[in-house]
């Protein structure tokens, strides 16, 4: 269960993401990624669009296995940067690292 | 009655019958033997010429049939094809082209009574019965001339929304006198209602304005208030339609009363939701009757009206259709700002729901008061909705907008766009199965919201999420119009979604079965704007088409009294099931006079009801009379024998 938090996409854009919510979820990025397979970064994007923070917390470690080919960012028909929310995610999650003493 | 020895005897020894059978591709002849078929049917009393083709009704196979006639080889014509239904009309034409008269045509049907149901010889055995039947009743067959009716240069057209007035204005150019009833005093119909209309964002009473002047002034149109249809008489271009009168209680409705002082003879006056005035409002019951040419109805749809309790609809207050929202957020209008505020309460959050009253599955949505499920997609709610999204985002950039939807199809020139648009809005989607909707539900969670909505939702990977709002509006679905009256009076065939049905939706996408009457917008099927105003220009192109020539020209299969046998028994005129159709004359036999029946051919059903009353045989139904039926039955005894 989740709670929608209509907050975090704004949130993200502090981050480098301005265009989390333009994805409508055809899946194209998560097609085309040459390294992750599940649904990679579709399903990330998802979380940062409803504001799972705890899961995007919890997988954080897996947005360290994109290379940033931008293949997805290329082939993205809403051209909604999924790459760059990868990236933005992963300043999140820096943040919130060291903000919360993990590093 | 006429006996077997005066039918026969009435056998035309000069006809010569040409037999065309038609392979349908493998559709005939994978099941039928035609080539023994055709070797058979030579052998036919009458038959002159048999021909086989892969396609009858391909060019090649027509000129087969018509170098045929041109050569005088045949005189007329047995095809032997599909159902008369599809290709009849086709094969009369070719009879036309090579000048013969098209009713010396007669029609085998081979596939669909033969190939599509038997195999092996009982498949072929049965094609040559019906081949030879056929045979028969086309030797006796007599050119008959089509029925010739005056048409009047008048429709009626039922409904004055965006499809009634585009239809009325329509036909008004063109050069005819239109009646235009509606049952409200207002014109625009439902788009009344709307604000800016997707996808061009024009002013819903701007489209309405446009066309509501130019019917108040077009001299040919008459527009009648407060109108319905209560009685309904005649064929194509001649029927009669009472028509009754009954004039709201103005001082009771406010809106309706100032914009009665407010309207002048020269300009409409365009109230929001309710419509334009165009006419002064009838103040008294008024009953008259319209001879008219055609009718095009025009009697629109109401918008699904969800089930208390549905998604919350009438539990909470907080929950709304999408029609109420779009007025609400068109009262809002000159409210710029970042927060929404309807009601007076600041909407930070709102959820969408899409077909709601739509698609229904049986066994899994609830049946509505009258046992319908709404099995149909409205069309136009995804646009609808998304437009709407998309409006908000842009007015009030701090009002969220939640979508919800089970699929999305923004179709259509243009409306792709609107997807984009909300989109690129931020609008956030949920997609979820029919089988798990969203539940709307109270909140008490952080935030004050009033309402939650909970989805098992797919692209979260099947995860609940939960959103909290302060608004929930349903993209509620189209259902036709309350027309049971219309539909009863006019006998008009209503199709399983209890929309008015077409003949074919391809073949014939405007017409109904009675010629003469026409369908235009939404009572046919959902539509948006654009596609009511093509409708509605079809279907007074089609009227225009069968009336412009002053007269119309219906089939001759109708019955026919031979005043010499006729001995005023009356028995045809009891069972005769159409009023008017049998009437009496005097008329001469041996120097004196005497009464006998006469049929009204215009009116006649051609169901022969009163052929088989008549004790003398008198009555015949053209193109099907008993020496024909007994001939076909002869035929089918001899085949069946040998
Ligand atoms: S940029 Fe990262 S997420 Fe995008 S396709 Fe490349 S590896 Fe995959
Ligand atoms: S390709 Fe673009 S729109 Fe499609 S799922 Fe990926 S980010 Fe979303
Ligand atoms: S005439 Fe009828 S049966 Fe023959 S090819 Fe055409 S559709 Fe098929
Ligand atoms: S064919 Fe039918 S409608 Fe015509 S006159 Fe006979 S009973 Fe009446």
């Amino acid at each position: 269960m989740a709670l929608v938090d209509i907050n975090f996409a704004d949130e993200l854009e502090q981050f480098g993401a301005p265009k989390t919510l333009e994805c409508f979820h055809c899946g194209t990025c998560a097609a085309i990624c040459p390294l992750i397979d599940q649904h990679f970064p579709r399903q990330m994007i998802r979380y940062a669009q409803i504001g799972a923070k705890d899961r995007i917390l919890e997988r954080g470690a897996e947005l360290w296995r994109c290379l940033h080919c931008g293949l997805c960012t290329q082939t993205c028909p809403r051209e909604a940067d999924p790459g760059e929310v990868i990236l933005a995610l992963r300043r999140y999650v820096l943040h919130h690292w060291r903000s919360s003493d993990h590093v | 009655m006429e006996n077997r020895a005066e039918a026969s005897a009435r056998n035309d020894q000069t006809a010569r019958v040409g037999v065309y059978i038609c392979h349908c591709g493998g559709n005939i002849s994978d099941h039928v033997d035609v080539e023994s078929l055709a070797d058979k049917a030579e052998h036919l009393p009458g038959v002159a010429a048999v021909r086989r083709n892969m396609f009858m009704c391909s060019d090649p196979g027509q000129a087969m049939i018509l170098e045929d006639l041109q050569k005088g080889v045949v005189d007329r014509v047995v095809v032997a094809s599909c159902s008369p239904s599809l290709h009849e009309t086709t094969f009369r034409r070719v009879l036309e082209r090579a000048g013969v008269n098209p009713y010396m045509y007669e029609h085998a049907n081979i596939r669909e009574q033969v190939s599509w149901v038997h195999h092996g010889d009982a498949a072929t055995q049965k094609a040559l019965t019906l081949i030879a039947a056929a045979t028969a009743k086309a030797r006796l067959l007599q050119p008959l001339d089509p029925l010739r009716v005056e048409a009047r240069q008048h429709v009626t057209v039922i409904g004055a929304g965006m499809a009634g007035m585009r239809a009325a204005l329509d036909l008004a150019d063109r050069g005819f006198s239109v009646a235009c009833i509606e049952k409200t005093p207002w014109v625009g119909g439902r788009a009344a209602a709307l604000d800016r209309v997707a996808p061009t964002g024009e002013a819903a009473s701007d489209l309405i304005l446009s066309l509501a002047r130019r019917i108040m002034q077009h001299p040919s149109i008459t527009f009648y208030p407060c109108a319905r249809l209560v009685g309904f008489d005649g064929y194509v271009g001649n029927f009669s339609l009472d028509v009754e009168i009954v004039p709201p209680e103005v001082p009771n409705d406010e809106e309706l009363r100032r914009a009665h002082e407010a309207w002048t003879a020269k300009e409409p006056v365009f109230v929001p939701s309710r419509g334009a005035l165009i006419a002064p409002v009838p103040s008294t019951p008024q009953r008259f009757r319209l001879e008219t040419g055609a009718v095009v109805l025009a009697t629109g749809f109401r918008p699904y009206v969800p089930k208390h309790g549905e998604y919350g609809y009438g539990v909470y207050r907080e929950v709304l259709t999408l029609p109420q929202f779009i007025e609400a957020l068109r009262d809002t209008a000159p409210q710029k700002g970042s927060t929404l505020t309807i009601d007076g309460r600041p909407i930070r959050s709102m959820a969408m729901i899409h077909c709601v009253g739509s698609r229904q599955i049986p066994g899994l949505h609830e049946e509505g008061p009258s046992g319908h499920l709404n099995e149909y997609c409205s069309r136009t709610c995804c646009a609808a909705t998304l437009f709407a999204a998309a409006q908000v985002r842009e007015r009030f950039p701090q009002t969220h907008v939640f979508d919800f939807y089970r699929d999305i199809r923004t179709y259509g020139r243009g409306q792709e766009e609107i997807y984009q648009h909300a989109a690129k809005n931020k609008v956030l989607f949920f997609r979820f199965e029919p089988e798990n909707p969203p539940q709307v539900q109270p909140f008490d969670g952080p935030g004050g919201f009033p309402l939650t909505v909970s989805v098992q939702d797919t692209l979260t990977f099947g995860e609940e999420v939960h959103v909290p709002v302060d608004l929930v509006v349903l993209a509620v679905g189209m259902e036709p119009s309350d027309i049971g009256d219309l539909v009863h009076l006019m006998k008009l065939p209503v199709g399983a979604d209890r929309f008015l049905l077409e003949v074919h939706p391809k073949l014939r996408p405007v017409e109904m079965a009675t010629t003469g009457i026409l369908l235009a917008g939404t009572c046919q099927a959902p539509m948006d704007i654009g596609e009511c105003c093509n409708a509605a220009s079809a279907a007074a192109s089609k009227a225009a088409v069968l009336l412009s020539k002053g007269f119309v020209t219906l089939d001759p299969f109708v019955a026919e009294v031979d005043a010499q046998k006729c001995e005023g028994t009356g028995a045809c005129l009891e069972a005769c099931l159409r009023e008017g159709a049998i009437r009496w004359v005097e008329g001469q036999r041996n120097g004196q006079t005497v009464r006998h029946a006469e049929v009204v051919a215009a009116l006649c059903l051609g169901c022969g009801a009163c052929v088989a009353v008549c004790p003398t045989g008198a009555i015949q139904v053209k193109g099907s009379t008993l020496a024909q039926f007994e001939a076909m039955v002869e035929a089918i005894a001899a085949e069946v024998a040998a």
